[in-house]
């Protein structure tokens, strides 16, 4: 928890933090308030060392002190709270430097073009180039597949269709390979529920889909691995000489 | 038990709509909630008609009439919800067969009975399909029939023909189909088409007499007698087109094979063991009940635990019996046609558990819950995109297996949203009795019987004459009543009718 959070305050372990031992929370409270957050005078922050009940009641007061709005929540809460506060902290002490960091910014300072340079030619490429945009949508429209908005996750799609469809494999024996459903009328199949909206219902049906078409594979491999097992197991027996008919 | 008069006992029982009733508390002592069954105009004068001949002045003892112990099963501790009588319900030991009562697995006042599961653990029913249609296999249904009799031994006291020793019992019991997969008599995919993947997790062999074991050991992979049969069957109507070609099911005619069988003797054994043990616990933590019958134990105690325990090993049994069942039947399909299983395309559509108790989350009153849902000849039926059911029926729901009675038809439905909420996806079994076994011996010829199926056409095969009788078709509730019914509620949807053409019975 906090991970990302307690990472921008330089905190020496922000993987490892574990909220449910008081020992480790004592801790943590006790270096933000030394290091970050510093309400205290230095003298009176032994409070938040305290032992016992007493620590309570201490950090009670402390988040009161700091008017932390959350007052009832549980101690996750309450934490999440004082280390978003010590981290609007950290930001104030220097707004000029962190201004810039906009999830935008952020996006653009890792670039989709690879910077390695690499002998493989597909890493010199320009996937943002207008050429490369209208080659993926030639491609897609060869193919029958619907454009998306975005080009890279219409690449997304045509791979997968060049994959699953047009391997060697798959061209030498289609019937194996290419599934072949029969149309079930899902958009009449009961959904389970109802969020109101049709647009959201279609949508959740085609998510449940999705889900299906994922356990399926999960189930068809756990298939294989039985089936596999059982060229090693398997040797079934019978002796009709052991058989008696009843009454 | 109350005693009151026929008209006094009526004003306890309200019509809810078309197709069910509600059975008001009161109508026996200490129920904690209301009953509920679901009946058409024909079922409903049945039932009834039972209640009516309870009254009369005399009738003490013998049977419980099936509402009087849907209303004593409701005054169980921790009961949830309702307790449920489907439209096949008829009288049985203790809880009604046909019923369905749920317990708070939270409230530690809960209990689990073994009445509510039946002495047949984990009976269940099986459905084959195959690639053949009824052309192919009319000219040789006699031929079938006896080489399915000559695989599949039937009747008291019959042995199977699968070599099993004591530790292959043992591990069959904690491995319930994982065990027939591993030694090879099944198909992977078998076990993807069966209730609980056909393994209880919870067996525990341990807990199982000795005496269960050795009844046991010599049954598995035979049929057993009573209601349990193996039949060759036929597509008759499709009132699901998508759902059935979810199950592999194209067109009219197209030939499956059924079996309805359970745990044998070793169910039975467990099941009788447990009472025992019920009884003293009932003693010692102040249960009371409103029959003896009903004897059960907190599910918590170590009487319950050891039960469910031991109940879990039973279901086993009955998944590895039902298994070896079906690689017999494709035995004896690959023999007579000269083909393998597998070019018969001789796959498991489902396989259901008709008497269990299993740990479940259902929505009670808003909230989710956790119970220990009792099924006693009750199908689980669980909606579209329940988390259970195979990912083959995500989009249809869950196929249920109804089989028929000697010579009538069966049922494939599948389960609904509305069951999840009125029954906690439970629906019916079956035909359900309406003659008692011994007023069927009296009442019915076995020469007419066997003249009237021969004259439908249908190929039979049995060890016993006696039971001829016991099982005729009139000895038993309409199935196509019982079907509609559920149809008509909504706690089930029909599917597929199967119709049969030959038939092995105990």
């Amino acid at each position: 928890m906090f991970k990302r959070k307690l990472a921008a305050l330089d905190h020496h372990a922000p993987d490892s933090v574990n909220i449910n031992d008081e020992k480790e929370i004592k801790n943590l409270v006790s270096w933000l308030e030394n290091q970050k957050i510093r309400r205290y005078k230095i003298e009176d922050r032994g409070l938040l060392q305290a032992d016992g009940p007493e620590w309570h009641t201490n950090f009670d007061k402390y988040c009161k002190d700091l008017a932390s709005p959350v007052v009832d929540g549980s101690m996750a809460e309450k934490l999440e709270w004082l280390i978003g506060y010590a981290v609007s902290l950290e930001y104030a002490d220097d707004v000029e430097k962190y201004k810039g960091q906009t999830a935008e910014n952020v996006g653009k300072a890792t670039p989709n073009v690879p910077k390695i340079e690499s002998s493989n030619p597909l890493d010199n490429m320009d996937f943002e180039s207008p050429d490369f945009k209208k080659g993926v949508i030639a491609l897609a429209q060869i193919l029958n597949i619907t454009p998306h908005p975005d080009h890279l996750i219409t690449l997304k799609a045509v791979s997968k269709v060049v994959r699953e469809r047009l391997s060697q494999e798959a061209l030498d024996n289609p019937n194996n390979i290419v599934v072949k459903g029969k149309p079930f009328p899902f958009q009449e199949a009961d959904l389970g529920f109802d969020m109101g909206d049709y647009v959201l219902n279609q949508a959740a049906k085609i998510l449940r889909l999705l889900y299906i078409h994922d356990l399926r594979d999960l189930q068809t491999s756990i298939n294989e691995t039985i089936v596999a097992v059982q060229s090693i197991t398997a040797d079934p027996k019978t002796d009709t000489k052991l058989g008696q008919v009843g009454r | 038990m109350v005693v009151r008069e026929y008209n006094d006992e009526l004003k306890y029982l309200e019509r809810i709509d078309a197709n069910s009733w509600r059975i008001k508390k009161g109508f026996q002592p200490n129920m904690n909630v209301e009953g509920v069954f679901y009946v058409n105009s024909a079922l409903e004068k049945l039932m009834f008609d039972e209640l009516r001949n309870s009254c009369r002045p005399g009738m003490v003892g013998g049977f419980l009439p099936g509402v009087k112990q849907i209303a004593n099963v409701a005054a169980l501790p921790g009961i949830v919800h309702r307790s449920i009588g489907l439209p096949d319900v008829h009288s049985g030991y203790g809880f009604a067969i046909g019923n369905m009562a749920a317990f708070d697995m939270n409230d530690p006042l809960s209990i689990v009975s073994p009445g509510g599961v039946g002495f047949d653990i984990n009976c269940g029913v099986r459905l084959l399909r195959t690639n053949l249609f009824e052309k192919d296999v009319q000219p040789v249904k006699e031929q079938l029939a006896q080489s399915m009799f000559d695989h599949i031994p039937v009747g008291v006291g019959s042995k199977g023909i699968i070599p099993m020793t004591a530790t292959n019992l043992e591990e069959a019991l904690e491995m319930g189909m994982d065990w027939s997969l591993r030694e090879g008599y099944i198909w992977a995919e078998d076990k993807e088409h069966c209730e609980e993947y056909g393994r209880m997790l919870n067996a525990d062999p341990s807990k199982v007499s000795m005496r269960a074991k050795k009844r046991g050991l010599p049954q598995l992979g035979t049929l057993g007698a009573g209601n349990h049969y193996a039949e060759i069957q036929v597509v008759d109507e499709i009132y699901d087109k998508w759902a059935a070609s979810k199950m592999g099911i194209e067109d009219k005619g197209q030939v499956c094979v059924m079996i309805h069988s359970g745990s044998r003797g070793f169910g039975h054994q467990v099941a009788t063991d447990a009472l025992v043990q019920m009884e003293k616990a009932m003693k010692r933590d102040n249960i009371e009940t409103n029959d003896r019958q009903l004897a059960c134990a907190r599910i918590n105690s170590q009487e319950g635990q050891d039960y469910l325990k031991a109940m879990a090993a039973a279901a086993n049994f009955a998944w590895v019996n039902r298994s070896s069942m079906t690689f017999l039947s494709r035995q004896a399909f690959a023999k007579q046609f000269h083909m393998t299983p597998d070019d018969l395309d001789m796959h498991v559509i489902y396989d259901v558990s008709h008497n269990i108790a299993k740990v479940e989350e259902h929505m009670v009153d808003g909230k989710q819950k956790t119970l220990l849902v009792h099924r006693k000849g009750s199908t689980r039926a669980f909606p579209p995109h329940h988390p259970l059911i195979p990912v083959d029926y995500q989009l249809t729901g869950q196929p249920v297996l109804i089989g028929g009675t000697m010579g009538t038809c069966s049922y494939v439905l599948t389960g609904t949203e509305q069951g999840m909420q009125q029954t906690f996806g439970s629906t019916c079994h079956g035909a359900g009795r309406a003659l008692s076994r011994a007023k069927s011996r009296r009442n019915l010829d076995y020469t007419e019987v066997l003249s009237k199926l021969q004259q439908q056409g249908i190929a039979i095969r049995v060890a016993s004459l006696k039971l001829v009788m016991e099982e005729a078709p009139e000895s038993y509730k309409n199935v196509t009543d019982v079907v509609d019914t559920c149809h008509a509620a909504g706690i089930s949807k029909k599917c597929i009718k199967l119709r049969p053409i030959a038939v092995i019975k105990g």
